[in-house]
């Protein structure tokens, strides 16, 4: 089967509204977690949150949108499609393509818009412009409408692997001939659903997250959109070529609704199987972006995941320390991240750390370091145990 | 309100809140809500406390101080007694 | 693409264990809401935290697993997932203004809570995957699912959609039109000439795998369009049959006409696509409408291929030819989203 390649990516997330801002903010340890500004809750200047800088209305205009009942959370997606497709050099013609696939990733989709959901559901009213706009499905379908794309569409939520799972179900369609090229990645924009489900869990902190630490408190919810144009190699001549997309892994923990087992199986499972599928060792892995978002459960069972793993775990870090736990869109940003370690051999600091977790001995990288890295794991494990594991290696 | 008759009030509230399929009146008053017993977990211990806050008033922060209070009906009962406001 | 060897379908018709398909079932105001079963596969403990769409999701599963070792996959399409439980913490969040919530309603609502709960109830560690693409959310499980065994043909996977009616989804879709207005009966659903259709729900699940012998039918193909242009679908329609059963002719098709008059356009010109000896059966006065309809048609399809028959009732034109091999399965949802599938 094919060798799967990524030749361009897009994102927008609290530490910058495309890739080489994303860069410079990792580079420079930027947090861009902060206390709520543009959003309208109760929570409001309370909860540290990773809220990209723009609001809706500006973001609107930046991208000349005009169609009513586009959500924060499509505006978002079509940000940084826009970037990945001109990254990759895709004509308009190959966007369109009927042997171009697109597959997404949301969990909040337009339920962003908490309260017109609320109008609506109780039929308050005549209903407002965002009627369609509710389920995850909508935003494929808002990028389908306006870039016109005839090629598969598929919409992937499985809570906080949602976009592995994209990127690993584009990877096949293209392996399998169902695709020529795969546009994968994800979605999500802060809500007050979400903000108040997992401050209900009582898993939301309010400090800053600190993933890995012995006393960390909790998470700090984030929003970003990210996407990665995957192609095969047969495709691609004389353009460039990011990284490849050597193994994947999808796993379930099968133990709880909300929380993983102590023993991390289902996070070990998916590693295992990624590693399989990229015929390679444990020892052969550089480096780690784990999911480390900074719960007591998440960082407790991914750690004993790790150790089981690799006996000692090689370098890596949390970036959610940077921006906050996206959701839907967690595990294309953190692909796009993994892509620029390989592209420029550094790994970025893991923010907020103090001291390990007890009886693990393990502590995340915590300076910028220049390192050679030819093979990098990023893990996103969430709601549901689905466990989702993805090698990206140097191309 | 005896304490007999909060029993009564707190087993019903507890069934209704949880969606049990136990009767209330089958709910020993010294039967260990979590693991044995009624068999609930770490979300019910968390609705458990949403129970206490908006039906007597009280509220717990961490649901780890919340689980050395809900260990059986007994002890829940107890605590309400010490701490309701409404 | 694959081979199906059990399946089970909970709908408002008497589809799941005893099945009469021949006497319908009539919608009530405007729905058609599924019969329930007995849950008596879920431990209690697990039942009392599950919306409807869990539940008959749940309970489609454990049917179709209960002969079986554990599937090497779980595979879910659905739309809205546990949207009653969705509206419910928001509820909460309106009526408590951002307060002290319980967070039952917020785990159970996630539209990945079935394929979840089916993993936690089989301790099924495997790959597990819920789509969520709306109206073709079950026909990319289905594509996902042939892929998996492609990979792995040694393997079984469980594949299937579901959606429920909640009254808050009823709400938004009947104020964005895709519900009758008036006072609708599923009995004349095809005469109306007005717009909307009536809402529905249901789960089928399917085990699959890539082995022929004793399987109660085969999906050979499946694709999806996006468009609003029948001629668009039409084309897609005769590339579909050309390439997938050359030479073969379609004995029924099974048609997702819904009553709405505006979608109308897309069935006809696909009728017209086909030979005039293909049967026409029709199912979503039988369902309902909701996103992932198109599994219970496949259910169907496979009612059809084994049992030679056709209840009279879905019948809108008969098939000239006396066997049921070949049936194809045309699906619209909302205008945009079209899919065929060929079932054999």
């Amino acid at each position: 089967m094919s060798r799967i390649f990524v030749t361009g990516m897009g994102i927008i997330s609290a530490i910058g509204e495309n890739v080489a801002a994303n860069r410079w903010s990792l580079k420079q340890g930027v947090c861009g977690i902060t206390t709520l500004g543009l959003f309208p809750s109760k929570y409001s200047g309370v909860l540290p949150c990773g809220e990209i800088k723009l609001d809706t209305q500006s973001l609107r205009e930046k991208l000349k949108a005009r169609e009513p009942g586009m959500t924060r959370t499509s505006l978002l997606a079509r940000h940084a499609f826009e970037e990945a497709v001109q990254d990759a050099e895709m004509t308009t013609a190959m966007i369109s393509a009927p042997d171009t696939a697109l597959v997404s990733a949301t969990t909040v989709g337009g339920m962003c818009l908490t309260d017109e959901l609320y109008h609506d559901a109780h039929r308050e009213s005549n209903g407002s412009v965002y009627l369609s706009s509710y389920d995850c499905g909508s935003v494929a379908i808002d990028l389908q409408k306006h870039f016109r794309l005839s090629g598969l569409i598929n919409t992937i939520n499985t809570a906080c692997s949602s976009s592995a799972n994209a990127i690993m179900y584009g990877a096949r369609l293209i392996k399998h001939g169902k695709a020529r090229r795969a546009i994968v990645g994800g979605v999500d924009s802060l809500s007050k659903f979400t903000l108040n489900g997992f401050n209900a869990l009582h898993i939301l902190s309010h400090e800053i997250c600190q993933p890995f630490d012995r006393d960390r408190k909790g998470l700090n919810l984030g929003e970003a959109a990210a996407f990665l144009v995957l192609e095969k190699e047969e495709d691609i001549t004389n353009r460039k070529v990011y990284s490849e997309l050597t193994g994947y892994g999808n796993a379930n923990d099968s133990y709880h609704p909300s929380s993983l087992s102590d023993e991390g199986e289902g996070p070990y499972l998916s590693m295992k199987e990624a590693l399989a599928m990229a015929k390679l060792e444990p020892g052969d892995i550089g480096f780690v972006n784990a999911h480390g978002t900074g719960t007591e459960n998440n960082d407790a069972s991914e750690s004993q995941a790790m150790i089981r793993l690799f006996g000692k775990p090689p370098a890596f870090a949390s970036t959610k320390s940077n921006t906050g736990h996206t959701l839907g869109a967690a595990g294309a940003v953190e692909a796009v991240y993994a892509t620029l370690n390989l592209l420029y051999q550094e790994a970025y600091a893991s923010l907020h750390f103090e001291v390990a977790i007890e009886g693990t001995a393990l502590e995340p990288i915590q300076d910028y370091t220049s390192m050679p890295i030819r093979h990098i794991m990023s893990n996103s494990f969430g709601f549901g145990g689905n466990c989702s594991s993805l090698i990206f290696s140097k191309a | 309100m005896e304490t007999a008759e909060l029993k009564q009030q707190l087993k019903k509230q507890i069934v209704e809140f949880l969606n049990l399929s136990v009767k209330p009146e089958d709910i020993k008053d010294k039967e260990p809500l979590f693991g044995e017993g009624l068999g609930l977990d770490s979300i019910d211990s968390i609705e458990l406390i949403v129970l206490l806050s908006r039906e007597y008033g009280i509220t717990i922060q961490d649901p780890k101080e919340g689980r050395k209070v809900l260990v059986d009906i007994d002890t829940m009962v107890e605590y309400i007694e010490k701490n309701r406001t409404k | 693409m694959f081979y199906i060897h059990h399946t089970a379908c909970i709908s408002p018709q008497q589809s799941f264990l005893q099945v009469d398909l021949e006497r319908l079932r009539e919608s009530v105001n405007n729905q058609l809401r599924v019969i329930e079963p007995d849950y008596n596969g879920i431990p209690p403990g697990l039942l009392r935290r599950m919306g409807k769409a869990v539940k008959i999701g749940v309970g489609a599963a454990l049917s179709v697993l209960q002969e079986q070792t554990a599937p090497d996959g779980i595979i879910i399409g659905t739309a809205n997932g546990g949207m009653e439980d969705c509206i419910k913490f928001l509820n909460q969040i309106i009526e408590y203004d951002e307060g002290i919530l319980a967070p039952g309603n917020f785990v159970q609502s996630t539209t990945n809570a079935i394929a979840s709960q089916l993993g936690l109830l089989t301790r099924n560690k495997s790959y597990n995957v819920t789509h969520v693409h709306r109206g073709l959310a079950f026909e990319n499980a289905m594509t996902d699912a042939a892929m998996m065994i492609a990979e792995n043909p040694s393997m079984n996977f469980l594949v299937g959609a579901v959606d429920e009616i909640s009254t808050y989804n009823y709400n938004i879709d009947y104020l964005d039109g895709w519900y009758k207005k008036q006072p609708t009966s599923n009995v004349d659903l095809y005469e109306t000439q007005t717009e909307g259709s009536l809402a529905g729900e249901g789960a089928a699940m399917f085990l699959v795998n890539a082995n022929p012998e004793s399987a109660l039918a085969r999906v050979k193909a499946v694709y999806c369009l996006h468009t609003e242009d029948e001629r668009v679908v039409a084309a897609g329609l005769r590339q579909f049959i050309a390439t997938h059963s050359p030479g073969q002719p379609i004995d029924w098709l099974v048609s997702g006409e819904n009553g709405d008059r505006r979608l109308n356009r897309y069935y006809e010109a696909c009728e017209k696509v086909l030979d005039e000896d293909t049967g026409i059966c029709r199912f979503k006065h039988m369902s309902g409408e909701f996103p992932t309809a198109s599994a219970m048609a496949l259910w169907i399809a496979c009612y059809m291929l084994r049992e030679e028959t056709i209840p009279r009732h879905m019948i809108k034109r008969a098939s000239g030819h006396t066997k049921v091999r070949n049936v194809l399965i045309y699906n619209n949802f909302k205008s945009l989203q079209h899919s065929f599938m060929l079932v054999t």
